[in-house]
């Protein structure tokens, strides 16, 4: 849960088009958009990788507009390394990073990054954890100091890992009265099954109250290494200068044997629908999806396009049908998510409890159709036009620039590709499209959350095909998650009955 | 992995107030001074005031065209109609397909988009620089002649219905301003949120439509921002070859908005709120001042010393030490017309109301009575400096910073200026601001909380609280 929030901004994302006529009073010429002017060069902006001799890589991005400078530290471990039983460890470890080191009190930190207004940022993601700090130019030497002393030293104190755990609890609760959240966490559950990405980054009330002081300093030693980390240092800084901090305060983290990464198979996809019930829900939050591909896969970028036609920026099928025609929902989308060892795809929206049944039933034929019939060319092209065109828009500030080479380190891409993404938008044609649509499209095997009030739509759902129907009420989702799984055996002393 | 520091800074002085802070200021201490603003200001014939910022590090240009009209200026029974107006704006005009507004924009590379606020409503592209012709068009296209039918109007009131069941209805604790300024509020217009009710969406007609759009989305109540990869001179001229033939407003616009009389005692609400409510939340709030009082700055500061970092007061007392709360924080909101100053707590499970309720207002009573250190008035102006630095990274923010002081403040020279403002701030300004605010007449304790006992949890009897 963020602590603030704004009134009332507004998001609009209309697309499509439907022709309408009405008198204008005004004298206004008729006339077509105007041509665009002279086309600028676009060059992907410069930076400097390096890799220390312990192995930690270290990407350097120099911009002088701003007085600021932004480090970025990743360990290639999260959540999906969490040991067996003992999900939300990652996540857990790399929440206390700033609750206290060998030097520091969790207080001390605090008070240190706050005086000269900077901003620290930790946690882990599925196959990442984290560390940032933004400084402003004078800080820098400060900031390369607490990086270090915060990633190499956390302390793991009793009463931190108390109190944080607390807030881990905390947070799950109000996230039980969330649709989004638990859309997602089922989801998972559905496509990943037994696969560490099938369970919540923070684990479960019963996961994370069996963390121990011992998981957390395990994890930290197991995974916390430099041949296991990259950085990235951004902004108003020189770039030797930025190298020789790094060498002072990383040289001599010791490098360390990696443990072998995780072997579990993906399952394949199978068909399954899940209601989460929840009285009094006006809408119902709808995930439809399953089991695609990993971020390396090499058809990678033509699913990815495939998708931005089914329900993305330049295309987005599913926003003509279910906004722009029917007026049935205000966002409507589908996305791909690749990690490390597999990934997904996801289309989602949220309707009106009415009209859930027809919504899925909508969704559902566009992805059979995007698997059933070529795209159009004009299409293809407009997706494309989009995602090739905004390049410019996607390489401008420092910070964009570090993220595409931590991805690209991370998942182990060609980080010569980077320049080359409009050309290889581009470069995708109709039947790769439809190649990959075939290939990793299985209509008859998609795993669907509905979250909402069930008895509004339940009976709805045999009717446009979904006759085999698990329904759970939110106190039940705990064993849901657990079940069938080796939290589930390990942990069964803490599940309710 | 967003940052926090990503916030804008909405808080700006008054010319004159600014003019004597000024002659006042000595050395600034402070660690790094962001650069300025360079910018040219235009008012073009029929009253559309132009804004242009060059910025050629990358080949892209962003375009704000905001109308000086939200949700505080919408007419009593038609709540959430500045919004539903600013969703019609996609449905066509005379050279524009209905719904091919963004379709033009994403087919060259480019975002757009729209939102409503309280005090305007905002018109934004991010394009490839060549593209800049495409958005003028556009953007002056719809200003002159959108198009205006029943028949839309009504489809895209069912997705705005959709939105505010998404965005508020169906979120936890996502009526919690609507029911804090629903109970501030006796006859402000900012009683209501911008979404405004089902009930007020359902009343609206299509000729409110014509009649919104003939009021208040003329020239003169517009101001055109763009930032990016052009030279000036250039996209001047365009500027006018597609806006100079927008006529002019054929009556003023309208901008009386009704006062909100002073409140004289404290006011306490206990509510149960049984959908979407996981903890009882507590706030208290108090009614402050407008955007450009000199009140304004220090009482931002008393922001950051509540608020900002977790060695914050708030965080520190509420969420650290006395572990009353899951969240926990202190927020101005410093906008056109008078509104709140409000700290707000979720209550942790196993604690109670009452003891949030205690700590947030003993903060706020201790900037009353005692000053803040020297550590803490540093801290903040440090933290300030660094929202003013980290804020002004890409054009969508610059042209963010450039269109609020030129919009709310109606002086550009804000956009700079504030910086050596707030940087002047003194303990005893603080501490004053403190003194005329929080006070208990002028008070409202609000606390909202699920149907006993606790909500829908799925920890286990037997668990941790």
């Amino acid at each position: 849960m963020t602590g603030r929030w704004a009134a009332g901004a507004a998001v609009v994302l209309a697309l499509g088009c439907v022709t309408a006529s009405a008198q204008q009073p005004l004298d206004w010429p008729r006339e077509s958009p105007p041509p665009p002017l002279p086309a600028r060069q676009v060059t992907f902006p410069p930076y400097e990788l390096r890799t220390l001799p312990n192995g930690l890589q270290v990407v350097v991005v120099m911009h002088h507009e701003q007085p600021a400078v932004n480090l970025r530290l990743m360990i290639g471990a999260g959540a999906a390394s969490d040991p067996v039983g003992k999900k939300g460890v990652a996540a857990l470890a790399g929440q206390l990073l700033d609750q206290g080191t060998a030097n520091r009190s969790a207080t001390d930190v605090a008070e240190a990054i706050d005086y000269v207004g900077g901003v620290l940022s930790v946690g882990a993601g599925t196959d990442l954890s984290f560390a940032n700090v933004l400084v402003m130019r004078d800080s820098f030497d400060f900031a390369v100091d607490l990086l270090a002393e915060i990633t190499r030293t956390p302390s793991f104190e009793q009463a931190e890992i108390d109190r944080q755990r607390q807030q881990v609890l905390s947070g799950i609760q109000v996230s039980m009265d969330d649709p989004a959240y638990l859309a997602g966490v089922v989801f998972s559950r559905l496509v990943y099954g037994d696969h560490p990405y099938g369970m919540p980054h923070n684990g479960t009330p019963q996961t994370v109250l069996s963390i121990s002081r011992d998981d957390l300093r395990a994890f930290h030693q197991t995974h916390y290494a430099p041949n296991n980390a990259l950085l990235a240092i951004v902004g108003d800084v020189d770039a030797e200068e930025a190298f020789a901090s790094v060498e002072r305060v990383f040289g001599d983290w010791e490098r360390r044997p990696l443990p072998p990464t995780p072997s579990t198979q993906l399952p394949a996809p199978a068909r399954r629908i899940v209601v989460v019930d929840k009285p009094g829900s006006v809408q119902t939050a709808i995930r439809v999806g399953h089991v695609a591909l990993p971020r390396a896969s090499p058809d990678h970028l033509a699913f990815d396009v495939a998708l931005k036609i089914l329900g993305g920026e330049g295309g987005n099928r599913l926003g003509s049908v279910l906004r722009t025609e029917r007026s049935l929902t205000y966002a409507a989308s589908a996305d791909v998510a690749s990690r490390r060892f597999g990934g997904d795809f996801m289309a989602k929206t949220d309707t009106r409890s009415d009209a859930t049944a027809e919504v899925l039933r909508l969704i559902v034929e566009e992805v059979a159709r995007l698997k059933r019939e070529r795209v159009g060319r004009r299409e293809l092209e407009n997706a494309q036009a989009y995602l090739s065109g905004s390049f410019p828009l996607t390489i401008e500030t420092p910070n964009a620039i570090a993220a595409q080479v931590l991805e690209s380190l991370l998942y182990g891409l060609d980080l010569g590709d980077l320049p080359k993404y409009p050309e290889r938008i581009n470069a995708v044609t109709v039947d790769e499209i439809q190649r990959v649509s075939r290939e990793y499209l299985q209509p008859q095997q998609l795993s669907v959350v509905l979250v909402g009030e069930a008895a509004t739509f339940l009976d709805d759902l045999a009717g446009v095909g979904f006759d085999d129907v698990e329904v759970l009420s939110v106190s039940e989702l705990g064993r849901f998650l657990g079940q069938g799984t080796a939290q589930a055996t390990l942990e069964s002393p803490l599940l309710a009955p | 992995m967003k940052s926090p520091a990503a916030g804008r800074v909405l808080l700006v002085f008054a010319v004159s107030a600014l003019a004597s802070l000024l002659l006042l200021s000595a050395t600034v201490e402070t660690a790094v001074r962001p650069p300025k603003f360079d910018y040219e200001l235009h008012t073009l014939d029929n009253g559309l005031t132009v804004v242009l910022s060059e910025d050629h590090s990358t080949p892209i240009v962003r375009s704000e065209l905001v109308y000086h009209v939200g949700s505080k200026n919408e007419a009593p029974g038609r709540t959430g109609f500045a919004h539903l107006f600013e969703h019609l704006m996609f449905k066509g005009s005379r050279n524009v397909l209905s719904d091919s507004h963004l379709t033009l924009i994403s087919r060259v590379g480019g975002d757009g988009n729209a939102y409503t606020t309280e005090d305007s409503t905002t018109y934004v592209e991010t394009v490839p620089a060549q593209y800049l012709p495409l958005i003028l068009w556009l953007e002056a296209d719809r200003m002159a002649t959108l198009r205006i039918d029943k028949e839309t109007f009504e489809s895209e009131r069912l997705v705005v219905k959709e939105e505010r069941r998404w965005r508020y209805e169906d979120t936890p604790f996502g009526l919690l301003s609507e029911i804090m300024y629903d109970q501030a509020y006796s006859v402000h217009p900012y009683k209501h949120t911008p979404i405004g009710t089902m009930a007020d969406l359902e009343a609206a007609s299509v000729d409110d439509v014509q009649e919104f759009f003939d009021t208040y989305y003329v020239p003169e109540n517009a101001t055109l921002v763009l930032v990016g990869d052009f030279e000036s001179s250039e996209a001047l001229a365009l500027v006018k070859h597609y806006f100079d033939r927008v006529p002019k407003a054929a009556k003023p616009v309208p901008r009386a908005i009704p006062r909100e009389p002073l409140q004289t005692g404290e006011r306490r609400i206990n509510l149960t709120q049984s959908q979407n409510w996981p903890l009882p939340a507590v706030i208290v709030a108090y009614h402050i001042t407008y955007d450009g009082h000199p009140d304004a700055y220090p009482l931002h500061i008393a922001v950051k010393v509540l608020s900002d970092g977790q060695s914050s007061r708030i965080f520190r007392r509420l969420i650290y030490d006395d572990q009353l709360a899951v969240s926990a924080f202190g927020q101005g909101t410093i906008i056109d017309d008078p509104n709140l100053f409000y700290a707000v707590s979720v209550v942790q499970p196993g604690r109670t109301a009452e003891e949030s309720e205690k700590a947030l207002i003993e903060e706020l009573d201790r900037l009353k009575t005692d000053f803040i250190s020297d550590t803490e008035l540093q801290q903040a102006k440090n933290q300030f400096a660094r929202d003013y630095v980290f804020t002004r990274a890409t054009v969508e923010q610059k042209a963010s910073h450039l269109s609020h002081a030129a919009v709310i403040h109606d002086d550009i020279t804000t956009a700079d200026a504030e910086f050596d403002i707030f940087m002047n701030i003194t303990k005893e300004d603080v501490q004053r601001v403190a003194q005329t605010y929080f006070t208990k007449e002028n008070r409202l304790v609000l606390t909202i909380a699920p149907p006993a006992p606790a909500g829908r949890s799925f920890l286990q009897p037997g668990d941790e609280e």
